[in-house]
């Protein structure tokens, strides 16, 4: 009789448990008690195990929430933010604030983490995760996953509010349309970018221009500025080698300049022989080129910090990173470095996109969670991170741009940082993005492992092709894994 | 009296049972039953797709290469870790007389023990750690710093798919070989001192007095250290996690099942493949043990 | 002749054994010599002395990585879950190698198989359980989620296998006639156990618990995901790894070094004043 008890105790303690959780726990009380030789002693044990069942076997679905969900102003926000480049800083004396100032009941806890999955994942599991997370940075937890499971608040209320600096406009006409867009999964937003992303090759400007050397604009003069800043001693190229994935970007990029954004979304979509189309093969034997002939010593075995200060210390002139690398460097780059980027030169005459063409992407990625105890106050703070003000001085505080449109006008940006605003704006609307780093996890590693090998001659382009290929292949055909399509 | 034994009896299972019970067996068959489902970790119901995960484990290949590596470790690790460690308690001990009074049979035999226990104290993530940084493949790293300076190309372990494996089954051992130093010295010593005469008399000394008398009177210390050795090299998990490139890389070389399982499961969300993942793992770590118990059995009952 | 041997020998002998020294302790002190050097140095030649020695990355390491608190933790979840492990197991091979019952081959079988049991087969279920144990009345507080007295009770559940495994047979190979006679005296079964058998056992106990304490000591799935958010109650392994996930964001290299010079001293320092205790106890018991 305790038994149903104590089931309810559990239940009452945290609402969002659904009802399925019930059925399993009696099968391992029952095992237990049958247990002849223990049935006496067990008594006093007994509540122990009971919780000692607890994988959701049977029982019905998780209804989902209709409407929006309400902000209970006396209730938490727990916030947890990625730890990485940005650092946490920005949230507690910029957004939390705000906030705090309008709903001075709320009771906001601030939270800051490396490994967002490691250390939320089993929150999510046990379905008592916080407000709001930023779900960012190597250690992300799979969106698609926890959309899939209903685990996400839809944005849709948030974007339809009255912005937050005037109330006149909604929120959606302030923001990036393309931000919403990749937010979304099937047709609904379920996460909110907030920064904007620009990738390039980054140098440094004074080097270059001490040494006279001048962003390339075509493939055939890129390999000769490699060869020239070879012969002067230093290593041309490199990238973070521990994680390849710094090095399928620009190939990507490059492939989408050579064929048009249909590479991408083909991609992106799963679609048949996506990967061994001809661009994307060319863009990624120019790269292995790259690879034989110009990469610094050693790269393979480098990780992202160790090639930055590599580059900061004169040992290499170029590296593809996004556009959070002057800030990522604060600190370690000398005095005078001068971050500059220039974007993916032509690779032949018949690209399908005109130079300057970008990968440009909204990142930084915000949820909230729907089984947290007060989504309302999470929906909330996302609203207090898109006003005008809180854009502003984000991106005065980490150097990064922001979706929300203007926000940036006026201020006073670092080299590197305003020579990805000129890029940006010089591509107008030759901008390219991909997705399926963020909706198929296991896709990205394969073509990371695969770069990799690519990168240090171990693979060649058609074979680097062939297992992107097969992996896209594998997902498509695998019932388990949702599938997104843009 | 019959009584108060079966209350006694009870009473002392209890605690452990329960324990047992709660954190270890039950959880273990809650992980039967999720194998057999493609629950992907959050609390939408699971759906029963029978042996599909397993199934599918068999044309997965990152996977089989992860089973790979693991019966490599556990081909390698083991006697690479025990054949050291009894060199040097042989070293350090000599025909166990010496080790008995203190000293050694080697000038500074305490000195030895102590420094090759170290690695064995500073816990797995902290060497791992450590050795991410010795093994960089620039100049800058503690091995290619030398290399470079007498004008060797430098290596980069970890950066070589054919190498980084090597380099992980070197941390294992490096960081196990002290403990088991401690333990074969200790065994050794205990050893009756008459049996060494007995021999000595018989004109064995040195090496053949190792092999004769030594190394059969420490079989049930060297099967043990094999089955906990066996079981470790089945089990390697932070040393591939936090000191290769890629989390088991580059390119899969190094991975094992127990990072694939973790990643299966924290990374790709699929809970239910990784729980089959872990039943293979499971049988094979209870094949291994079972069959070393076997043996130790079988010499047990030689024995007496 | 005799005496030149003996010394040729011993020369081969010290040359064996100083190559694994250095293997051990060459790369061990290269962190020390890493942990005062700055970052371009660090970034420089690897084996160069620093211009200055820079104790500041010490004291960021102090400050920021909070070495001092993760080891405290780490010792007292191991002290407990050493402990626990040890009375419980010893409790449950005792009754299992001494007295006969039904059940008691299942029993041995069970414990038994956990040893070959990966921690990774069971890493999501037993989160659940280790969450549902937090919302119990009364305990729940102790041993739940982000809690060092639910982390114990895992340890000592996983430690179980190995101990019961060992002791059982430990406890097996003991002579009877001691406890024979306390019963005569008409000593209960747990008075026995407590002031008999477990003291001559004393030699089987202490090793295993050697075993345990460096088991525990080295565990990392574990808190990974038991403590998942409290940091203020994460272990040394935890924190080791946050801080070079640290310096990767950070790129406060000499503080990483720094922090792990801290880690290793204070073990280095326990060994060496326990390593007598830790050898006598492993001569004693052997694993016979």
């Amino acid at each position: 009789m305790t038994v149903t008890v104590r089931h309810e105790r559990v239940i009452v303690n945290s609402p969002s448990l659904p009802s399925g959780w019930r059925a399993g726990r009696r099968t391992g009380w029952r095992g237990v008690s049958r247990r002849e030789l223990l049935r006496g002693a067990l008594a006093g044990l007994g509540p122990l195990a009971l919780s000692s069942c607890a994988f959701p076997v049977g029982g019905a679905p998780p209804t989902s929430t209709a409407g929006a969900p309400r902000l209970d102003e006396d209730g938490p926000l727990e916030i947890w933010i990625f730890d990485g480049g940005l650092g946490d800083d920005y949230a507690r004396t910029i957004h939390e604030p705000l906030v705090a100032a309008r709903f001075p009941r709320l009771r906001i806890s601030h939270n800051a983490t490396k490994e967002i999955s490691r250390t939320l994942q089993p929150r999510f599991v046990g379905g008592d995760p916080p407000e709001v997370v930023d779900d960012s940075g190597a250690g992300a937890m799979d969106l698609g996953a926890l959309v899939q499971d209903g685990q996400l608040t839809d944005l849709t209320p948030l974007y339809d509010a009255p912005s937050w600096d005037d109330p006149s406009v909604t929120v959606r006409e302030t923001v990036d349309p393309m931000a919403i867009e990749l937010g979304g999964y099937g047709g609904r937003p379920y996460v909110m970018n907030y920064t904007n992303t620009v990738w390039g090759i980054w140098y440094s400007r004074p080097l270059f221009e001490a040494r006279g050397w001048r962003p390339p604009r075509t493939w055939a003069r890129f390999l000769d500025l490699c060869e020239e800043i070879r012969r002067s001693g230093m290593a041309p190229f490199t990238y973070a080698g521990t994680h390849p994935q710094y090095i399928y970007e620009p190939i990507l990029t490059l492939a989408a300049k050579i064929g048009g954004r249909r590479v991408l979304t083909d991609i992106d979509n799963l679609a048949e022989g996506a990967w061994q189309a001809e661009p994307v093969r060319r863009a990624a034997a120019a790269f292995a080129e790259i690879g034989a002939r110009h990469l610094l010593e050693g790269t393979a075995g480098l990780d992202h910090v160790q090639t930055q200060i590599a580059q900061n210390r004169g040992l290499v002139a170029m590296l593809p990173c996004g556009s959070w690398l002057e800030n990522e460097q604060r600190g370690s780059a000398p005095d005078g470095f001068g971050y500059a980027m220039f974007p993916l030169p032509d690779f032949g005459p018949s690209d399908a996109m005109p130079y300057g063409t970008l990968h440009a992407q909204p990142g930084e990625e915000y949820i909230v969670p729907a089984r947290s105890a007060n989504p309302g106050a999470g929906l909330e703070y996302l609203r207090a991170m898109l006003s005008r003000r809180a854009a502003g001085r984000f991106t005065e505080a980490v150097s990064t741009l922001t979706v929300v449109r203007g926000a940036a006008d006026g201020l006073r940006l670092e080299p590197g940082l305003e020579s990805a605003r000129a890029a940006l704006a010089a591509a107008g609307g030759n901008v390219v993005t991909f997705m399926f780093r963020r909706w198929y996890s296991e896709l990205h590693d394969e073509v990371a492992a695969a770069s990799g090998q690519l990168m240090s001659g171990a693979i060649s382009a058609d074979r680097w092709a062939e297992r992107a290929q097969r992996k896209a292949d594998a997902l498509r055909a695998d019932p388990s894994v949702r599938k997104f399509t843009r | 009296m019959n009584q108060h034994r079966r209350r006694f009896v009870a009473g002392f299972l209890a605690v452990p049972v329960t324990l047992y019970t709660v954190y270890v067996l039950s959880p273990c068959a809650q992980a039967l039953v999720i194998a057999l489902t493609d629950w992907r970790g959050v609390n939408a119901v699971p759906r029963f797709v029978g042996a599909d995960n397993f199934r599918r484990l068999l044309g997965d290949e990152v996977f089989l290469r992860a089973a790979g590596h693991n019966l490599l470790l556990l081909a390698l690790v083991p006697p690479l870790t025990i054949g050291l460690a009894l060199l040097f308690a042989w070293l350090l001990t000599g025909d166990g007389a010496a080790g008995r009074t203190g000293g050694g049979a080697v000038r500074g035999a305490g000195f030895y023990r102590v420094v090759f226990f170290f690695p064995q104290v500073l816990a797995v993530v902290l060497v791992a750690v450590l050795f991410r940084q010795i093994l960089r493949p620039d100049r800058s790293g503690m091995l290619n710093g030398p290399l470079t300076a007498l004008g060797f190309e430098p290596v980069g372990p970890l950066a070589e798919t054919r190498l980084a494996l090597w380099a992980v089954l070197f941390v294992l051992v490096w960081q196990a070989v002290g403990f088991y130093v401690v333990l074969f010295s200790a065994a050794i010593v205990s050893i009756p001192r008459e049996l060494f005469e007995a021999a000595a008399i018989d004109g064995a000394r040195g090496g053949r007095l190792f092999l004769r008398i030594t190394l059969p009177l420490l079989r049930d210390t060297v099967q043990a250290g094999w089955v906990y050795l066996g079981v470790a090299a089945l089990d390697v998990f932070a040393v591939v996690w936090v000191m290769t490139a890629e989390q088991g890389g580059p390119d899969h070389s190094t991975t094992v099942m127990a990072a694939e399982v973790y990643r299966n499961a924290f990374h790709y969300s699929r809970f239910g493949y990784a729980c089959a993942m872990g039943v293979v793992l499971f049988a094979l770590t209870t094949g291994f043990a079972v069959l070393v118990l076997r043996l130790t059995r079988r010499e047990r009952i030689e024995f007496r | 002749m005799s005496a030149a041997r003996a010394r040729l020998t011993a020369l081969l002998s010290h040359a064996v054994l100083l190559w694994w020294t250095l293997l051990v302790t060459v790369p061990i002190a290269w962190t020390f010599l890493a942990s005062v050097k700055s970052e371009r140095e660090i970034f420089g030649d690897a084996w160069s002395p620093p211009a200055t020695i820079r104790l500041d990355n010490w004291a960021r390491a102090w400050q920021q990585a909070h070495v001092g608190r993760y080891m405290l933790n780490s010792v007292v979840v191991v002290a407990c879950g050493t402990a626990g492990t040890m009375l419980f197991g010893a409790m449950a091979a005792y009754v299992l190698a001494r007295y006969r019952f039904r059940g008691s081959r299942i029993v041995h079988a069970l414990f038994v198989a956990g040893l070959a049991l990966p921690v990774y087969l069971v890493l999501t279920p037993l989160f659940f359980v280790v969450r549902n144990t937090g919302a119990l009345p009364l305990v729940g507080p102790f041993i739940g989620l982000n809690t060092h007295g639910g982390l114990i009770l895992v340890y000592i559940a996983f430690s179980l296998p190995f101990t019961v495994f060992f002791l059982t047979a430990f406890f097996g190979t003991l002579p009877e006639t001691v406890a024979e006679a306390a019963f005569v005296d008409g000593a209960s079964h747990t008075r026995v156990f407590f002031q008999i058998m477990l003291p001559m056992a004393r030699p089987g106990v202490v090793s295993v618990t050697v075993f345990n304490v460096l088991g525990q000591w080295n565990q990392y799935q574990l808190p990974l995901v038991l403590l998942p958010s409290d940091r203020d109650s994460w272990l040394l392994t935890q924190g080791i790894a946050d801080i070079s996930t640290t310096a990767g964001y950070d790129a406060d290299w000499g503080a990483l070094f720094a922090a792990l010079g801290m880690a290793i001293i204070p073990m280095i320092v326990v060994h060496a004043l326990l390593q007598g205790q830790i050898r006598r106890g492993l001569t004693a018991g052997a694993f016979k």
